[in-house]
């Protein structure tokens, strides 16, 4: 059995964490569903995330998160890494830079996508 | 700041990918980019009823989404509006939303351009979109009720 994907193994996506076109965090909060905009680091293979500090406040530790870096407009050139996990403060922030409160997401899942890579796979499912 | 003020229109107007974000039912964020159209006041995004995103809206109809002008990386104004959405899959509105869906994304300069250099694919995505395996076509309606507009960092 086949199916058509446009899931790529994240590693393939890498380049994508190392350039970040754009990057956002999302999450639950007491009023809705949440989303800003976020300066992401990937750093030895961890996700650091600037955040400002009135959002960061939204947070609480270990929270799930999503942390979505997308690029593309154009339909073929459309590309993410999606990665779920749970955000902690991070130690040594200060350190980094910009005036952002950091935290690193702790990946429970990460998937990527590529619309350009569209293709048949086999179905394992 | 009021959903129809001029510079939050205009960020509407030139916005291409908008970052939905929802929540399920048991309360797990998720968001994903979708392409979007702009109209009657409202937002409409273009997806499949069994995507997250439409799970979500079914469970919990509130969002949050967030724009910004790619076409300009020196613009670093993030749009982000909160509202309330409700899954439309009546034939209508698809259509409404396909014929304005295919005028912004595929008939413009870039968009044929695009999509002539991807050509050999076209087969691979009419099956993808016919398949079913995403469900049917239907569109996210969002009627706004809190704008904000800020600088990113």
């Amino acid at each position: 059995m086949k199916r058509i994907t446009l899931n790529v193994n994240p590693v393939e996506a890498r380049d994508l964490l190392e350039r970040v076109p754009r990057a956002c965090l999302a999450f639950a909060g007491d009023e809705g569903p949440r989303v800003e905009p976020v300066t992401f680091w990937f750093k030895d293979d961890r996700y650091l995330v600037g955040i400002p500090s009135t959002a960061a406040s939204h947070l609480t530790d270990h929270e799930e998160v999503v942390l979505l870096v997308d690029d593309g407009v154009q339909f073929f050139d459309l590309r993410a890494v999606y990665v779920r996990g749970h955000v902690q403060p991070l130690d040594g922030a200060a350190d980094l830079a910009g005036n952002l409160a950091w935290l690193e997401v702790q990946p429970t899942r990460a998937v990527a996508w590529d619309y350009a890579r569209i293709r048949e796979v086999d179905d394992e499912s | 700041m009021n959903p129809d003020d001029p510079a939050v229109v205009d960020i509407l107007r030139r916005a291409m990918v908008a970052r939905i974000a929802t929540v399920s039912r048991n309360g797990r964020p998720h968001v994903n980019p979708l392409y979007f159209v702009y109209g009657n006041g409202k937002i409409y995004l273009g997806t499949t009823d069994r995507t997250l995103a439409a799970l979500n809206v079914k469970a919990n109809p509130r969002v949050t989404i967030l724009f910004n002008v790619e076409s300009e990386p020196s613009d670093r104004r993030v749009l982000t509006i909160h509202g309330g959405a409700i899954v439309r899959t009546d034939s209508r509105l698809n259509r409404w939303y396909l014929l304005r869906d295919v005028r912004k994304y595929f008939m413009s300069r870039r968009g044929l351009g695009n999509t002539l250099a991807h050509a050999r694919l076209l087969p691979l995505v009419r099956r993808f979109v016919s398949s079913g395996d995403k469900g049917g076509e239907c569109v996210l309606e969002v009627q706004p009720a809190e704008v904000s507009l800020a600088t990113e960092i």
